[in-house]
């Protein structure tokens, strides 16, 4: 007995011993470290690959072409798009109407999103960078990368720390800092130290042409163009003729051209019982269809993809919930982003834009039958898109609003979609080498040799001698509806604070957004702008 | 260790031995009749033990007993609720009669950590509730059955989902904000035990153990209370095997329901007319039918004893097509050996659940769906394509509209789910003073959910999809737990002082492993394509299946504690105890933690002896423990995949490491008062909780850390509360009794630092809430405010106005004020009630006893979300239902969150009632006794509440639209207070139940 006890007890204590404290936490549902495997040239047009595929995503998950981030504060605190509540629908707590209004606050959500969704996007980049892994010709990209992030940043908060590496905290830098920041990481990628008409960039690590979705030289060239267009709002010092050089520079070479007549890919929209539906997009459609790869207008552009490529929602952002019908889409839409009535109206009726941008009147479904909407709430059975919106809120008709098709539906098309989204597209750098040239001289007029090749592809008289400021912003606009640019632009014209259909006149501290109050509370010292 | 072929053999000798050591020592059988010394009355289940041992009986429904003892036992120890117990020498005696005296100070052993020890020794706030006070009828989880009876304990199953999807069970209110954590429960000493495997119908009793010195011993996981559970054991009556039967049928219904409008209501209101007339609500509920059946067998000769219980539970929900059918099995056995210093203990328990978790999004859509729609197509007022929908009407084109008896006849929502639990303890008095029990447990669980929406489903199914139609989910789940624990107690006395040392070490290990997969695209709705996957399109094309696995790494806790309980002077109590305890959980160099807590008692009375009063104890317990977060990995940092569409991968931070994350620690003080006096007795506990360095995930810089979360210490959270029961024997004469007790309880939570001074949270969503934030979180004040503009009237567009809080001429009640120096915005009420209260009332009438239940919650308001959608008549929602009750405002066309929306619900229930009458046979009869009763369960509750129900909802899963799925996994502590539109609707169950013993 007693022998069989000792036993027991020792067996006792050699199962606690065994046992052991050993608490290494070993996980094996989560991944923990760096994973990277190259890519397979095909020789095709793919995304940035191997090392710097997820700072490319980056492009889509920061908000982009998506709902609640910076497409939306971009987009709906301009006079080309709102969305309208629509009694309980889309009212979100007075949000919307506020970012329409310019009284948003520094804890709007979108606000924060936008803030967050880029430093993350600059983390995954400066986590690349600080790997030790990148070649220097991936360096390069990745810090031009960087630097439209930054850029994001500069035109939206002013003043924000600028971080280059992982886990360091600079202090909040002034907007001419950030300014500066971008500028001079743009140039590093090109090898120069300024631009100028003599400069040199076969010193640039970067790419001479090549896929749209890698950061080459005219991208980077691009980006510096929007930059010093916009340098007297961001620092106060006039840049127009760096911009001018830059955008020369990118349409002289060549390598870009403009998508005009011949520039076609299959319409994958034509419902197969509607005659008028094109069996193809040309031009102006061509470049946003939903095969708009390889476009020869894109200079830099963000890769979508249905299924590998994932951030582009307008399917469900701008069309009524029976919209699903016209294309048999995936899954039905959410009846928000509408187009206001003076903007839409601001396009010439034979304007091919105008029919590109814009769904508006009676619907019909895929086999051409009108699309009946039981919950209709004007008389008409059908869903009949108007131009007019007949109030931003609180009850503002669920089909009031021309809809936002720039970025065209596909047949069976999904909640993800499948278009590129241009961030440098050679169209727009004509439009920047046409302010410039007119800003330098202050005579508008000087601009429409640049504008007028745009006007001619959209089937548009050209102006001759007749261009003004005003018109230069409507054209402008025409053009670049739904790219995100509207805002900044009317910033840059001054009229961003003005008044237009149900928007009041705006304070001028409201042309930076505030910093996102969650960002102050995190407790690193950030301080607000002014005004907020 | 050598381990030698001896050592082999005498351990099979031993089993050997212990099989067999029933018949190993003489025996006799001692047997009697217990009844109460003023009546003469037979007491029923009165405890018979043997002192020294665990070999013990209890009395038939006669009074009458019968138990085998030793030839070395010498005393019988006889105890019953409520009575002063006695012990008796045996000598030579084969029949003791006893009575036993009602009234006087009980001393019963109650279990807590790791032992058992005297009520009157514990120095903490412990409650204990047996058996025969806990509520009555179908109940289903274990933790209903102590509904509103201890103070202290929220148990809240909103609305009556028999699958319990949403049940909260909190003590003293929340104790972390990081996740919901509920508190530890420990089956028969296997910690962490599933609630779940435990039948209502074996358990004998519960214990709670409420403040930080009674739940320092079990350490973090005991951080939230601990409930204990002690479930039936065997009989050792020599050669005769007690049966009982317990059966129970019932019948639920709805019994409260949103109101809204019928067809002409709806018309005359500008309602789009469709033509019929179908009551919604009553199309998608029903009686629900429910069954239980147990069957246990208890026995057991000498040493040994056993019961094998068989539950069976068939539970119809009032929701069509939902419910449960669940088979429990549970075997306890016990003996002892070698002249009772080797004692083992095995019970095992094995649950097989079917569900039908059915969709209680069929109850959301039934309020709001348009009352002159057809349920079927054919009864549309234009040609409808129905076969599209398997004949169903739908409002095609309007957001978040489905056809609500579509949901719940088309589509399958069910799951099975397999769990067993053993443990085993092994004892050895090594001498008379000093014991050592080793205890070993494993517990094992399995869950296979499938939801199939058939290609004609509009909600899930993608109906209008020309191509992608139909979608089959399937999620499994495992997980295990194993507990090894050793410790060894010492016993002495010194004089007058009585010590108990108590030191151990407890190994604790969790894994877990799940998959889930979705995916569509089935041919047609010939049949239920879930079971043939294969034939899904979404094989073919990239994109559409969700595949998920995962497994958590082995999530361990590890400590080493010890105990000390002395007893001075029979009246003055102490105990101390510590724990030094690690986990994987944390940051590499803050795993470990040292939890001390700190416990005094002294029986007043003992020293005063004040007049007339029987018991004056004062104790004072504090207790400190570590809490862990919910999450593995936190310390760590986490990646995720990047795929490039050329071949290549990449991976971007998704969540920040802290290498430095420690244990959250609750500090709690709870000071007590027990007082008894003739037939009136209370328990007072006043106590002070302290949580600091709490885990949440937080917004950090962004710019610092590449992502802008990740888990930090921060915070602190202070409870003050108290509890007080009360207890009065109302008569006690001969053949009528009643005793009444009240449970009161009352707490303040200040969430006194936070990782921001203040915010908002808990949005309305949509159709159009998103953005409308209702529940403040402000450093320094309460948990649970409800914040928003105040309503003041209509203007003349419809809208509703708000009042001028601050007057100074301009109104600021936009959501993105919500927090602003200006804004308009108010306290409109608060999510946890001031007061929670329990009454219960135990009339006995000779044969008969009625049992009734009061319960009650006041001071806690909900924001009714069904009226905060859809009771503004919105023109552009004119195909929506409108909910119609009395706090309607005429004109009012726009939606807009407010004080309109936001209810009192107060409210004070009749719980549950039963009458019962019990029948007793003579001796010879094969049936000992039959107890027939029937049970109503919330048969009248009191409240001005709109809404479906009343109870305070703790804990909010956000707002999940256009039929996204529920993520009942991740529950939001800090915005309690919202009724939202996935809650099921209360249900009211009248149950016949018998119970038999032969």
């Amino acid at each position: 007995m007693d022998k069989f006890l000792k036993y027991f007890m020792f067996s006792c204590l050699a199962l606690l011993m065994a046992a052991c404290t050993d608490l290494e936490e070993d996980l094996v549902g989560d991944i923990t470290k760096e994973i990277t495997v190259a890519g397979i040239d095909t020789g095709g047009d793919t995304g940035g690959g191997g090392e710097l595929t997820a700072a490319y995503a980056e492009l889509r998950n920061a908000g982009t072409a998506n709902h609640s981030s910076y497409y939306s504060i971009q987009e709906i605190t301009s006079d080309e798009m709102c969305i309208a509540a629509k009694g309980g629908d889309w009212f979100d707590g007075g949000i919307l109407i506020q970012l329409h209004q310019h009284t948003y606050t520094p804890t709007h959500d979108f606000v924060n999103n936008a803030w967050t969704g880029t430093y993350n996007a600059i983390g995954t980049v400066n986590d690349k960078l600080g790997a030790g892994t990148l070649s220097s010709e991936e360096t390069a990209q990745a810090r031009a990368l960087r630097a439209y992030f930054y850029y994001r940043l500069l035109d939206l908060y002013g003043r924000v720390k600028i971080v280059t590496e992982t886990n360091t905290d600079p202090p909040q830098a002034t907007r001419a800092d950030v300014f500066n920041f971008v500028e001079d990481e743009l140039l590093a990628a090109l090898g120069i130290p300024e631009v100028s008409a003599s400069m040199d960039l076969s010193g640039s690590l970067l790419a001479d042409g090549g896929s749209a979705y890698v950061m080459n030289r005219y991208g980077a060239l691009g980006l510096l163009a929007k930059l010093y267009l916009n340098a007297e709002v961001y620092v106060g010092t006039a840049m127009y003729d760096k911009a001018e050089i830059a955008a020369s520079y990118i349409i002289d070479s060549g390598v870009y051209q403009l998508c005009g007549v011949g520039c076609t890919v299959k319409n994958l929209g034509k419902r197969p019982k509607v005659e008028s539906d094109p069996v193809n997009l040309e031009g102006y459609a061509a470049v946003f269809a939903a095969n708009n790869e390889g476009n020869p207008e894109h200079i830099f552009s963000v890769l979508y993809d249905e299924v590998s490529g994932t951030g582009m929602n307008f399917s469900q952002m701008n069309l009524h919930y029976s919209s699903q019908f016209t294309w048999n889409l995936n899954e039905q839409p959410w009846n928000g982003y509408a187009t206001l009535e003076e903007f839409y109206n601001s396009y010439e009726a034979g304007d091919k834009r105008k029919a590109n941008n814009f769904i508006v009147g009676p619907q019909l479904d895929f086999s051409g039958s009108a699309i009946l909407d039981f919950a209709s709430d004007d008389d008409d059975i059908q869903l009949n898109y108007t131009p007019a919106i007949n109030e931003l809120a609180p009850n503002s008709l669920r089909e009031a609003g021309a809809r936002p098709s720039k970025f065209s539906f596909k047949l069976l098309g999904r909640a993800e979609m499948d278009n590129d989204f241009p961030i440098v597209r050679l169209g727009e750098v004509y439009l920047i080498r046409g302010e410039a040239r007119a800003r330098q001289s202050g005579n508008w007029t000087d601009a429409e040799a640049d504008v007028n090749v745009l006007r001619a592809r959209a089937g548009v008289s050209e102006y001759n001698g007749n261009l003004t400021g005003d018109e230069f912003l409507a054209e402008r606009g025409r053009e670049m509806f739904q790219e995100t640019s509207r805002r900044t632009d009317l910033i840059r014209f001054g009229k961003y604070n003005g008044t237009w259909w149900e928007k009041p006149a705006s304070e001028p501290f409201r042309n930076v957004f505030p910093i996102p109050q969650e960002q102050i509370n995190a407790g690193t010292g950030l301080t607000q702008n002014p005004g907020y | 260790m050598k381990l030698n072929v001896d050592y082999v053999t005498k351990l099979l000798l031993l089993l050997a031995v212990l099989g067999l050591s029933n018949f190993a020592y003489a025996q006799r059988t001692i047997t009697g009749t217990v009844t109460d010394a003023e009546s003469g009355e037979p007491l029923i289940g009165a405890n018979i033990l043997v002192v020294g041992t665990s070999t013990g009986t209890i009395t038939d429904f006669d009074g009458n007993y019968s138990v085998n003892v030793s030839a070395d036992a010498t005393t019988l120890e006889f105890s019953y609720t409520g009575y002063a117990s006695q012990r008796v020498e045996i000598g030579s005696q084969t029949t003791i009669d006893l009575a036993l005296s009602a009234g006087e100070v009980l001393d019963e052993v109650v279990v807590i950590g790791y032992g058992t020890q005297k009520e009157k020794e514990i120095t903490s706030s412990v409650t204990s509730v047996n058996a025969e006070d806990f509520n009555q009828g179908p109940i289903t989880d274990p933790a209903q059955l102590l509904q509103g009876k201890v103070a202290g304990l929220q148990v809240y199953n909103r609305g009556g989902d028999p699958n319990g999807q949403n049940s909260v069970i909190r003590l003293r209110g929340i104790s972390t904000v990081g996740a919901n954590a509920e508190p530890l429960v420990v089956v028969d000493g296997i910690i962490g035990a599933s609630l779940d495997n435990v039948d209502p119908n074996d358990i004998e009793s519960m214990s709670v153990l409420k403040d930080g010195s009674a739940a320092a011993i079990y350490g973090s996981r005991g951080s939230s209370g601990v409930i204990l559970i002690t479930t039936r054991t065997g009989s050792k009556e020599a050669g005769k095997v007690q049966f009982t039967y317990n059966g129970q049928v019932g019948a639920s219904t709805a019994f409260n329901s949103v109101p809204v409008m019928g067809r002409e209501d709806f018309l005359a209101t500008g309602g789009t007319d469709l033509g019929s007339n179908t009551d919604w609500i009553k199309e998608v509920t029903r009686t629900g039918v429910n069954n239980v059946h147990s069957l246990a067998a208890a026995g057991g000769a000498g040493n040994t004893s056993y019961r094998i219980s068989g539950n069976y539970r068939n539970v119809d929900g009032i929701l069509d097509n939902s419910g449960f059918e669940q088979f429990n099995a549970r075997l306890n056995f016990s003996t002892k050996a070698f002249n009772d210093r080797v004692s083992l203990d095995f019970n095992s328990s094995f649950t097989n659940r079917k569900s039908d978790f059915g969709f209680r999004e069929g109850l959301r859509y039934a309020v709001l769906y348009n009352p002159t729609a057809p349920v079927n197509g054919a009864d549309a007022p234009f040609s409808f394509a129905s076969e599209q929908y398997g004949g169903f009407f739908e409002t095609l084109g309007l957001f978040d509209s489905f056809n609500p008896v579509a949901i719940v006849n088309q589509n399958r929502n069910d799951g099975k789910r397999n769990e067993i639990t053993y443990g085993a303890r092994l004892a050895y008095q090594v001498t008379d003073n000093f014991s050592i029990t080793g205890r070993i447990a494993q517990q094992n669980t399995t869950v296979d959910n499938r939801q199939y929406y058939p290609t004609t489903s509009l909600f899930r199914g993608n109906a209008t999809s020309p191509t992608r139609k139909g979608r089959a989910d399937f999620y499994n789940e495992n997980t295990s737990f194993k507990l090894y624990e050793g410790y060894g107690t010492y016993l002495n006395n010194f004089g007058n002082t009585d010590l108990t040392l108590t030191a151990g070490y407890s190994y604790q290990q969790n894994n877990f492993e799940s998959n889930t997969l979705r995916l569509g695209d089935f041919p047609d709705n010939s049949q239920d394509f879930s079971n043939i996957i294969e034939a899904s399109q979404d094989l073919q094309n990239a994109g559409f299946i969700t595949a998920n696995s995962d497994a958590s790494p082995d999530e361990k806790i590890i400590a080493f504690f010890a105990r000390a309980n002395a007893t001075f002077d029979n009246a003055i109590f102490v105990n101390a105890s510590v724990r030094r305890e690690g986990s994987t959980k944390l940051g590499a160099d803050n795993r470990w933690g040292i939890f001390p807590a700190f416990g005094v008692g002294v029986n007043l009375n003992r020293y005063l002896a004040i007049n007339n009063v029987d018991q004056l104890k004062v104790r004072l317990g504090y207790g400190v423990t570590g809490a862990l977060p919910g999450q593995n990995g936190l310390s760590q940092p986490i990646r995720q995949i990047v795929n490039g569409d050329d071949g290549s991968v990449s991976t971007e931070l998704i969540r920040a490491a802290n290498p430095d994350l420690k244990w959250e620690e609750k500090a709690e003080l709870n000071l007590g008062v027990e007082f008894g006096m003739g037939r009136f007795n209370a328990t007072l506990d006043l106590y002070n909780r302290d949580i600091s360095d709490f885990i949440l995930e937080r917004t950090v810089d962004a710019a610092i850390f590449q992502v802008d979360r990740r888990f930090e210490n921060a915070g602190k959270l202070n409870t003050q509360g108290l509890e007080l029961t009360l207890g009065y024997d109302v008569l006690n004469s001969g053949k009528v009794n009643w005793t009444t007790g009240v449970v009161l309880s009352t707490y303040k939570t200040t969430l006194e630092e936070y990782v921001i001074p203040k915010e908002v949270r808990a949005n309305l969503g949509a159709p159009g809430q998103n953005g409308t934030n209702m529940i403040l979180v402000a450093e320094g004040q309460e948990i649970g405010q409800i914040w928003g503009p105040v309503f003041e009237g209509v203007n003349a567009e419809g809208a509703p106005t708000f009042v001028d809080l601050n007057g100074d001429g301009m109104v600021v009640s936009q959501q993105d004020n919500a927090l602003d120096d200006n804004a308009d915005f108010d306290v409109l009420g608060n999510g946890i009630p001031d007061l929670e209260i329990g009454w219960t009332n135990q009339l006995t009438l000779g044969k008969w006893s009625v049992n009734a239940f009061f319960r009650g919650a006041f001071g806690h308001s909900l924001v009714n979300t069904f009226r905060a959608f859809y009771e503004p008549v919105i023109s552009t929602q004119s195909s929506y239902n409108y909910v119609n009750t009395d706090l309607r405002v005429p004109g009012l066309t726009s939606a807009q969150f407010s004080s309109l929306y936001v209810e009192k619900a107060d409210f004070f229930k009749l719980d549950n009632l039963t009458i019962a009458r019990s029948f007793s046979f003579g001796g010879n009869s094969a049936i000992r006794g039959i107890t027939v009763s029937l049970t109503g369960q919330n048969l009248f509750v009191i409240t001005n509440y709109t809404g479906s129900d009343p109870e305070p909802s703790l804990i909010d899963y956000g707002a999940p639209d256009n039929g996204a799925d529920i993520d009942f996994s991740n529950p939001d502590v800090l915005s309690p207070g919202i009724d939202r539109r996935y809650n099921y609707f209360a249900s009211r169950t009248v149950t016949f139940g018998l119970k038999l013993n032969f």
